[in-house]
């Protein structure tokens, strides 16, 4: 039994890190619909960002977190404006084509800058040490991953939900000549919802640093976790996106206590099986 | 279609621009290694070893230049490999082939060396087989076997007698595995369990259950050093495996010093045995760190590759000095065989039959310096070890 | 149906005499380039076989993406069991280039009647999940298997007989480069018969309106697996060539990672007209071993500039531009989702 609850716990402790990295990029391919596969190098480059601010300039956690989602997104604008404008819109494949060129152009330039190390992003006390919590110890920072996911989770909802930028939002996704002729700035909400979907891999990034360390080549080797998460739960959804991440969360860490010398095969089994019965990911919108 | 033919002759063009005609006495060595994607601080390092080799050896022997040409590899791929040696040897006319990180892009390339009349001298690749694919292959590194065998000892001269072992899945953590369980098992341990975990593995927390489950006092582990060393050694401290007092026991790829700095406080009192630390200390040692870090760039990104890169250097410069820059490949690999010197990481030899190296494997332990920085401090010396997964072929 | 670019160009239905003429043309200039590329690079030989390995790969995703509209990022998988199939059957003792080829071709057709069955269950975005998935269930399997496989170190060991007992795989590569490029140039003539072929307009009928070609009494699944069994016929003598040109078979011939770049070179190149994934392959390889020969350690920003600019300037592709520059004129820009 003990056993059995520590491992739901690390699972849902995983489950929530993938989901506040992944929720931005199930926002741009849901609701924008842009592929963009360079979600990772966005919260690589918060990473990077925040790093700096902790390490080397010994700022506070919450302050390495604001300034590297402020900078991101700082960073993310004239990118929006020179070459993500390009391909709204467009095929799916000619968006595969730009942001993996996006990718390859931010892998290269902060390999040249900050060299090939790991950089870490120093927790303050109160998260790096171990608590106990009945039944196991748990690192601090897990419980504020898992925390981070809920209100993320919350938050994104209220907005999207219950808010008139989320109605604005909705409408343009479903039809963006209608909303603008009905006096919705359309280019605004697509611009504010990408700066939003930046932030969120951002956030993303410095969170969930302790499970995917920060590095150059980050984007690309994460790449194919995020989109199998995303898709899995059906773009642009976020319960469907929480389900995703609780779900392979859980299948890849007990796949990997039981068996680990099998746990890639029980995580992409699993998806082949999600899929095959959910065609369009949990809650993906039929199109 | 015409335009098609039109575009290939472009591209075909701009590929004639990247031949360089050859000088008349210049001895070009050609070396292949990850200098981009997700190993490209191991390449770096091959470059900082060659390059401070170079600085402190002079850029000549005998009166022949040496040009160095680097390809890059960034990940395992033979075909790759394959075809970047032999533009190497046929278009740019290297007489020597060094580098190689991945085995399989050295298994790619050894069936070329007799017809190209070219030596490999192996800076990197750590399996065993490599050696006996050709008789021009000769390796300056380290065997995953040579480094991990001294553990055995060590973990039963410290109490340990129940062992888990957990290691990536891939053919360097297979070698890992069996390696310390013989080891281990002839000094009279048991390895309870053996762990083979994915390489893509992300959060090891569900493994460090296992090795609480399995009732073992230590854990041994092998995995390739960045990223997937940092998620399991902080595991190992976060699940409080370390304050329940089991103890760690790994061969030096998991703290190599580069990966220091991002595993913190987490990594100290690690044991991990390797050929090389950068804080060995000998008067060859600080000459090539200094070298080295300049090369490299900074302190933070020197790590193991670069010494064997560096000797890897010494070895080929020792080969043109026999064959007095004629190619002969042959007489090149003879010449070096039995050549023994002081390395940075220590004495070491070329072992005459296998043409691996033999080498000093050092037991040490992570530790925090004066100034607050952690790093491996060597605590015990095994002098003088050969391969033991070539000798049991 | 949605995760496919249609960017190709819709061929404006020319007269079955200048179809005729125009592809004659082209496997002409195919030949005539490869056999410009012998002469002008003797000594890259074992880059251009690899070339020529890998746009056998990307035609067989022309195949099923451009021409049927199943985005696939898995196609390694066929590519890697055909090149496993080959590398395993020469360590055994058959040795003879051609049955090898062959043997290649089966493994991928299997392989591809596999992956077939299970993706086309999805559509779009799940699809191209699915496809991820397999390829890393090949991979996983291709590294446990390691008995067979050699694992991650590599299939090592392989001694291909000289070609009809007189040609010899060497160091210089010229059997190895001539032989791909006969091979290739066979390929490719059969593929266009097939794409223009009944069952090759049914494909792209489906691609463009599934729904209106069963309304017209076809099956669609059937169609699409056929043709997955054609494409991993492709990709299977790819991965065969190059397990004998290289005589060693590594993980990376079942990787995601070989998949997507296979994939950009084609979006690269245009998709739908078989010529850009020729042109896709050959501009991005060689581009990628100009650049980084000049600079081993940070040429990745450039291949990133090139694609970023190639959407900017080309968003149909190359070969799109080509044509337009050549004013050869095959019908209007269509089909844009």
């Amino acid at each position: 039994m003990q056993t059995i609850l520590s491992i739901a716990i690390d699972a849902f402790a995983y489950g929530m890190a993938l989901f506040i990295i992944c929720i931005g990029l199930s926002l741009t391919m849901g609701l924008m619909r842009v592929v963009n596969l360079a979600h990772g190098a966005f919260a690589m480059i918060a990473g990077y960002i925040a790093s700096y601010a902790a390490r080397d300039l010994g700022l506070g956690y919450a302050v390495a977190i604001f300034l590297a989602i402020i900078g991101t997104v700082i960073i993310s604008i004239p990118i929006e404006r020179l070459l993500y404008r390009r391909i709204y819109g467009k095929p799916e494949l000619i968006q595969v084509l730009m942001t993996i060129g996006i990718t390859f152009c931010v892998i290269g330039i902060t390999n040249y800058f900050f060299g090939p190390t790991l950089k870490t992003i120093p927790l303050p006390g109160s998260l790096s040490q171990p608590v106990d919590i009945g039944f196991k110890t748990i690192a601090a920072h897990r419980l504020f991953v898992m925390a981070c996911g809920g209100v993320v989770a919350g938050g994104l909802w209220f907005l999207i939900e219950r808010t008139d930028f989320g109605i604005k939002l909705r409408a343009t996704v479903d039809n963006a000549a209608m909303a603008d002729a009905l006096g919705v700035r359309t280019q605004v909400v697509y611009a504010i919802s990408f700066a939003i979907a930046i932030g969120l891999a951002a956030l993303g990034g410095v969170v969930g640093a302790e499970f995917l360390p920060i590095e150059p080549y980050y984007a690309l080797r994460y790449m194919v976790t995020f989109l199998v998460v995303v898709s899995v739960g059906g773009a642009g959804s976020i319960p469907g996106a929480v389900v995703a991440c609780l779900l392979l969360g859980a299948v890849d860490t007990t796949g990997r206590y039981l068996m680990p010398e099998f746990g890639n095969f029980f995580f992409y089994a699993a998806v082949i099986a999600i899929v095959c019965v959910f065609p369009r990911g949990f809650f993906g919108r039929a199109q | 279609m015409k335009a098609s033919k039109g575009i290939l002759g472009a591209a075909i063009g701009a590929l004639l621009l990247g031949s360089v005609s050859a000088y008349a006495d210049t001895i070009k060595v050609g070396i292949i290694g990850p200098f981009s994607g997700p190993f490209a601080l191991q390449g770096k390092n091959f470059q900082a070893g060659v390059e401070a080799y170079m600085a402190l050896n002079g850029k000549s022997v005998k009166g022949h230049d040496i040009e160095v040409i680097y390809r890059d590899l960034p990940a395992a791929n033979p075909a790759q490999s394959r075809a970047l040696a032999q533009e190497l040897v046929v278009k740019e006319k290297v007489q020597y082939l060094g580098g190689v990180y991945f085995t399989p892009d050295a298994m790619a390339i050894t069936p070329l060396l007799k017809q190209a009349n070219t030596p490999l001298v192996i800076f990197n690749a750590a399996t065993s087989a490599i050696m006996t694919q050709s008789p021009l292959v000769v390796r300056t590194s380290f065997t995953t076997a040579q480094t991990t065998s001294p553990l055995g000892k060590i973990a039963t001269e410290r109490g340990v007698k129940k062992v888990i072992s957990a290691v990536s899945d891939y053919g360097p953590g297979v070698d890992a595995e069996a390696a310390f369980k013989k080891a281990f098992e002839a000094a009279g341990g048991q390895v309870v369990e053996a762990i083979r975990m994915p390489l893509n593995t992300n959060d090891f927390s569900p493994i460090m259950q296992r090795v609480r489950d399995s009732g073992a006092e230590a854990v041994f582990a092998f995995l390739p050093s960045g990223p997937t060393t940092l998620g399991f050694v902080k595991a190992y401290n976060e699940t409080g495996l370390k304050q329940a007092g089991i103890k760690f026991f790994a061969p030096g790829d998991l703290t190599q010093e580069s990966d220091l700095p991002a595993l913190g406080d987490g990594a100290v009192g690690l044991l991990t045995t390797f050929h090389y630390a950068v804080s060995h200390d000998s008067p060859e040692n600080k000459k090539f760190v200094e070298a080295a870090t300049k090369a490299v760039g900074g302190a933070e990104q020197l790590s193991f590759p670069s010494v064997g890169a560096y000797d890897g250097m010494h070895v080929i410069y020792k080969m043109i000095e026999a064959t007095d820059g004629k190619q002969d490949a042959q007489k090149a690999v003879d010449a070096v065989k039995g050549l023994s010197w002081t390395s940075p990481r220590g004495p070491v030899s070329i072992d005459a039959e296998t043409r691996h190296i033999t080498e000093n494997i050092y037991l040490r332990e992570v530790v925090k310096g004066p100034d607050g920085k952690t790093f491996n401090k060597e605590i015990q010396t095994f002098p003088n070890q050969k391969d033991p997964g070539l000798a049991t072929q | 149906m949605q995760v496919i670019a249609q960017t190709e160009s819709v061929a404006a239905a020319p007269s079955t005499g200048s179809r005729w003429l125009r592809d004659v043309t082209g496997v002409i200039l195919i030949i005539a380039a490869g056999l410009a590329g012998y002469w002008l690079f003797p000594d890259n030989l074992a880059l251009l076989t690899r070339v020529i390995a890998i746009a056998l790969l990307v035609l067989s995703i022309d195949l099923i993406t451009g021409y049927c509209g199943v985005a696939t990022l898995g196609q390694a998988a066929l590519f890697g069991a055909g090149a496993y199939a080959a590398g395993i059957a020469c360590v055994n003792g058959v040795t003879e280039p051609l049955t090898l080829i062959v043997i290649g071709a089966v493994a991928g057709s299997a392989a591809g009647l596999l992956m077939g069955t299970i993706m086309l269950r999805a559509h779009g975005l799940a699809q191209l999940v699915l496809s991820i998935a397999i390829v890393q269930l090949f991979h996983e399997a291709a590294n446990k298997a390691s008995a067979y496989t050699g694992g991650s170190d590599g299939l090592a060991g392989l001694t291909v007989s000289p070609l009809f007992g007189v040609f010899e795989f060497d160091l210089w590569g010229q059997t190895a480069y001539l032989f791909g490029l006969a091979l290739l140039v066979v390929v490719f003539v059969v593929l266009k018969f097939i794409v223009s072929s009944p069952f090759g307009m049914l494909c792209r009928g489906i691609k463009q309106d599934p729904i209106r070609i069963r309304a017209m009494g076809s099956f669609v699944f059937p169609v699409l697996l056929k043709m997955f069994v054609i494409s991993g016929a492709v990709a299977g003598m790819g991965g065969a060539l190059a397990a004998i040109s290289t005589q060693v078979v590594g993980l990376d011939s079942v990787s995601f990672e070989l998949s997507a770049n296979a994939l950009v070179m084609l979006v690269l190149g245009g998709l739908g007209t078989l010529y850009g994934a020729l042109v896709g392959t050959v501009i991005f390889m060689g581009f990628e071993h100009i650049v980084s020969s000049i600079n081993p350690f940070h040429w990745m920003t450039m291949v990133g500039a090139l694609l970023i600019a190639v959407v900017i300037a080309a968003p149909g592709g190359l070969s799109g531009v080509l044509e337009r520059i050549s004013g050869s004129g095959r019908g209007k820009k269509g089909g844009r989702a």
